[in-house]
């Protein structure tokens, strides 16, 4: 009778896991379809052209991330040779500290690019429009009337003055971009041609130009290491 | 064998069943459909794509820093050097942190369906993403993040037809969350001051578009998920 109560037991106990697996697997299954069908509900409602643009900048942004997989995996192989035999090539680490510190505007910096002059008054949002424009055409330093531009600079019309970084500026707006001109022309011509109705807007594009403005980045007082 | 029988038949009749539901599917009427098939098609698959890039990239970045944490270990030298680094990294937003800060919350409002109202601005802009990061730089934000994208020195928001997309082609949809570590009052003050983000205020109102913030005494931005290339900014001197 024990033996039988033991076997019945077991029996209960294997039911009950099964069906939680059997439930469990379900959710799962239903879940997965659930989530499936909402991203693919999103994109099937787009029409042609933005699923077209999409396209487009999802190939832009793949060809950067393998460009930016073969410089780290180079860093990577540099970094290892050093230390198979026996040392450690802080100029490799020098070299990333380099490209940091330009992304940051810590340095100043040279190259091609755009020389752009606004001539009239400018709000705000068509100042950052005009950035967030020429980032995106894969503008590598920025500066404004003698103030480097980087991501943490504000730009803030307070009436009819305008304020970048805390400072205000005066017409004209001399804007430097370093980066490629084949593609910031187009961005460039872009934030002008929603300007230039009211303020006139010239754009020279330059084989070398300077950017000798620099930025101390503020120190962390509230944001901490880690997640 | 008559258990097998019945498995076979029914096996039999369910291939048969499934084999003519497929054959009655009716062919696209015209190369149209098929041509969307194939977009959204790409998409999925570029997508995919990106997300394996993105994670061969983080992998790679964990392996540098792997071979700089032991350089750093072995030489002097480049320990100074590894110190200078992990501070631009901070600033650059290769490093996830915490602390006190605010939320801002964004969403669709009501399609008012009006034949003379054709302005969409019931619907959130990445412009509206544009001007909140901003207003919260000038508020003394240390690092932001939206829908979990560090916000980076390159980082730029566009549209690519209907879609926001932010950071190497990440697509964001709404609802969409903003947070930004500093000052909790301080921040909250800057969003909430009627001089900034008006026309979002307004539009707020008008439409019922979400708009609200929250402050946090412990919030947590992710790291910037790949790097940086410099191709043609060169250091002066």
């Amino acid at each position: 009778m024990p033996t039988r109560l033991v076997e019945l037991t077991a029996r209960s106990q294997r039911l009950i896991v099964f069906s939680l697996i059997a439930i469990g697997l379900g959710f799962l299954i239903v879940v997965q379809l659930r989530s499936q069908a909402a991203v693919a509900r999103t994109l099937a409602a787009q029409d042609d052209t933005s699923v077209a643009l999409l396209i487009n900048d999802l190939n832009r942004a793949n060809n950067e991330l393998m460009q930016q997989s073969a410089v780290l995996a180079e860093q990577q192989a540099q970094l290892q040779q050093a230390l198979t035999a026996g040392g450690a090539d802080s100029q490799a680490l020098t070299k990333e500290l380099t490209t940091l510190r330009e992304v940051n505007g810590a340095v100043a910096v040279h190259g091609p690019g755009l020389e752009i002059r606004i001539q009239g008054p400018v709000m705000d949002f068509e100042l950052q429009d005009a950035f967030n424009n020429l980032r995106n055409a894969g503008a590598e330093a920025i500066s404004l009337n003698g103030y480097r531009i980087v991501a943490s600079t504000s730009v803030v019309s307070r009436g009819d003055i305008l304020m970048v970084a805390g400072h205000a500026v005066g017409t004209p707006l001399d804007m430097l971009v370093i980066g490629d001109a084949e593609q910031l022309g187009p961005a460039a011509d872009l934030s002008a041609s929603s300007l230039q109705t009211r303020v006139q807007v010239s754009i020279q594009r330059q084989n070398d130009l300077s950017i000798t403005e620099v930025v101390i980045p503020r120190p962390l007082i509230y944001a901490q290491l880690g997640r | 064998m008559t258990v097998l029988a019945s498995v076979s038949l029914a096996t039999f009749l369910v291939a048969g069943l499934a084999a003519t539901q497929f054959r009655s599917q009716p062919l696209p009427p015209s190369n149209r459909f098929a041509r969307d098939e194939a977009l959204r098609k790409s998409v999925n698959q570029l997508e995919d794509q990106n997300r394996v890039l993105k994670s061969r990239v983080q992998t790679l970045q964990a392996d540098v820093k792997a071979g700089e944490d032991e350089s750093a270990r072995r030489s002097s030298a480049a320990q100074e050097v590894k110190g200078q680094l992990d501070e631009q990294k901070t600033f650059a937003g290769q490093t996830a942190l915490h602390g006190p800060g605010l939320t801002v919350l964004l969403h669709d409002g009501t399609d008012p369906n009006s034949p003379v109202d054709h302005s969409l601005g019931w619907t959130v802009h990445y412009q509206d993403l544009q001007d909140i990061v901003n207003v919260l730089w000038a508020s003394g934000a240390e690092a932001i993040a939206v829908n979990g994208q560090r916000i980076v020195p390159s980082t730029a928001f566009h549209y690519a037809g209907v879609n926001i997309l932010v950071n190497n082609a990440s697509r964001l949809s709404g609802p969409y969350t903003v947070i930004a570590l500093g000052d909790p009052p301080a921040l909250a003050n800057g969003v909430g001051n009627p001089d900034q983000l008006a026309e979002l205020k307004s539009r707020n109102r008008i439409y019922g578009l979400g708009f609200s913030w929250l402050r946090s005494s412990r919030l947590s931005v992710a790291a910037y998920d790949a790097t940086f290339l410099m191709k043609y900014a060169n250091p002066l001197g």
